[in-house]
């Protein structure tokens, strides 16, 4: 099957995610895959959900924090600006402080929390999942490309829901056994009316937001998750483990994109040893990936002979990718 | 108190209610209230719990429900911080 092939066979994948270790091309391959749909009259929305996005790189155009900003026809790019987004955040939730105490300024306390808790590390990820849930609930594309952050961090990001998803759940009990308590004492009061719990309704909504995120990583129907590498052996082993434990997360893996496959014409000239070993050396590793991943490989990408930024040469090799 | 300013009704069976009420379910009211308010610094704790430096839910998520605790904070600091003596146990 061809990268093609698979997008033309399963319509109903929306959700488009490249994963692979850092500069194997995920953002390159991205682009490429966005600039083909958005040819074929889809509407495309390619978002990078990495603090160091270079989305603004590929299309040479500054992006970082401006929004959906068209680039072709049916093709927008968004790069999220993560520290904006907990900076507005912040500010919210300052204002719901003042607006529901009827305070002049924050308590001190407080404030000095909200300040501390947005230099954890956890809430850069936590942000630009909500971000990419608002995007997502938002439905305004056919197709949602993002460009993933390393393994790590996504696997991080997984887990991560899990996680939360039970917590949640056993705070939510806690919360309604809680609602009880205060029914109880009313009743013996004979008191008529109990405060709705807030509380509860933000921990709701909390969850949802954890569960939609996650869905949208797992749902087999409508995400379609390929992996880049290159042939390394590194590289090989390091996309094994990382698709293993992507399983356990059930990510649905549509196919693997090999990157940077020098050219074999490249054989029939006189070519320096360094260049022979390499090419030899790949050769090697593609017979260790057909072997173990076989027509699970969508695509073998050629080697260019300059980087991929610009339009011209996302269009070149769209046209390779998929002829 | 407000409800004092309240015009009384019901007279005598309101006070006849009132002394029903001190001698029966007074107690347990007081234990149902009670009782809330240490699940509410429980749930404080597993909240809010980064600010005595026990990180527990994603500061992301536990920001959306500071507003609502901002009045508790800092009688629960006190009461998670303070020193435990014999006097606890008592009441």
């Amino acid at each position: 099957m061809s990268l093609r092939q698979v997008f033309e066979s399963h319509p109903e994948r929306r959700y488009i995610m490249f994963g692979g270790k850092g500069g194997l091309g995920k953002t390159t391959l991205s682009a490429t895959c966005a600039y083909w749909l958005a040819r074929q009259g889809k509407r495309v929305l390619l978002f990078s959900v990495d603090p160091q996005a270079s989305l603004s790189d590929i299309f040479q155009k500054d992006i970082f924090g401006k929004g959906a900003v068209p680039i072709i026809d049916n093709l927008w790019a968004q790069e999220i600006d993560a520290d904006k987004r907990i900076q507005d955040y912040q500010n919210e939730i300052r204002q719901k402080i003042l607006d529901m105490y009827g305070f002049d300024k924050v308590p001190e306390e407080i404030d000095s929390y909200i300040a501390s808790a947005s230099a954890e590390p956890a809430m850069e990820e936590s942000a630009i999942f909500d971000a990419v849930v608002d995007i997502i609930v938002k439905g305004d594309y056919d197709y949602y490309i993002y460009d993933l952050v390393p393994l790590g961090h996504a696997l991080y990001y997984l887990s991560m829901a899990k996680v939360y998803d039970e917590w949640i759940n056993k705070i939510t009990k806690l919360r309604e056994e809680m609602g009880q308590y205060d029914r109880v004492a009313a009743t013996l009061r004979r008191e008529e009316k109990v405060e709705e719990d807030k509380i509860l309704e933000e921990l709701q909504y909390i969850k949802n937001r954890i569960n939609t995120s996650s869905r949208i990583l797992t749902d087999k129907q409508r995400a379609a998750f390929f992996f880049v590498l290159v042939p390394e052996e590194m590289i090989i082993l390091d996309t094994r483990k990382a698709a293993e434990l992507f399983a356990r997360f059930d990510v649905p893996i549509s196919g693997y994109v090999v990157n940077r496959v020098l050219p074999q014409e490249l054989r029939a000239g006189n070519i320096p040893t360094y260049l022979k070993n390499r090419i030899n050396m790949q050769e090697k590793y593609l017979g260790d990936i057909r072997s173990s991943l076989g027509n699970q490989v969508l695509a073998y990408v050629p080697e260019m002979e300059r980087d991929i930024t610009g339009l011209p040469m996302i269009e070149r090799l769209a046209d390779r990718l998929f002829q | 108190m407000a409800e004092q300013d309240k015009p009384k009704k019901g007279g005598i069976f309101q006070v006849f209610k009132d002394i029903v009420y001190g001698m029966s379910s007074h107690e347990m009211t007081r234990h149902a209230v009670r009782s809330r308010a240490s699940m509410e610094h429980l749930f404080i704790l597993i909240t809010m719990g980064d600010l005595l430096g026990v990180p527990i839910l994603p500061p992301y998520y536990s920001l959306r429900l500071l507003p609502y605790v901002t009045p508790q904070i800092s009688t629960w600091k006190r009461r998670m911080l303070r020193e435990r003596d014999i006097t606890d146990t008592l009441g």
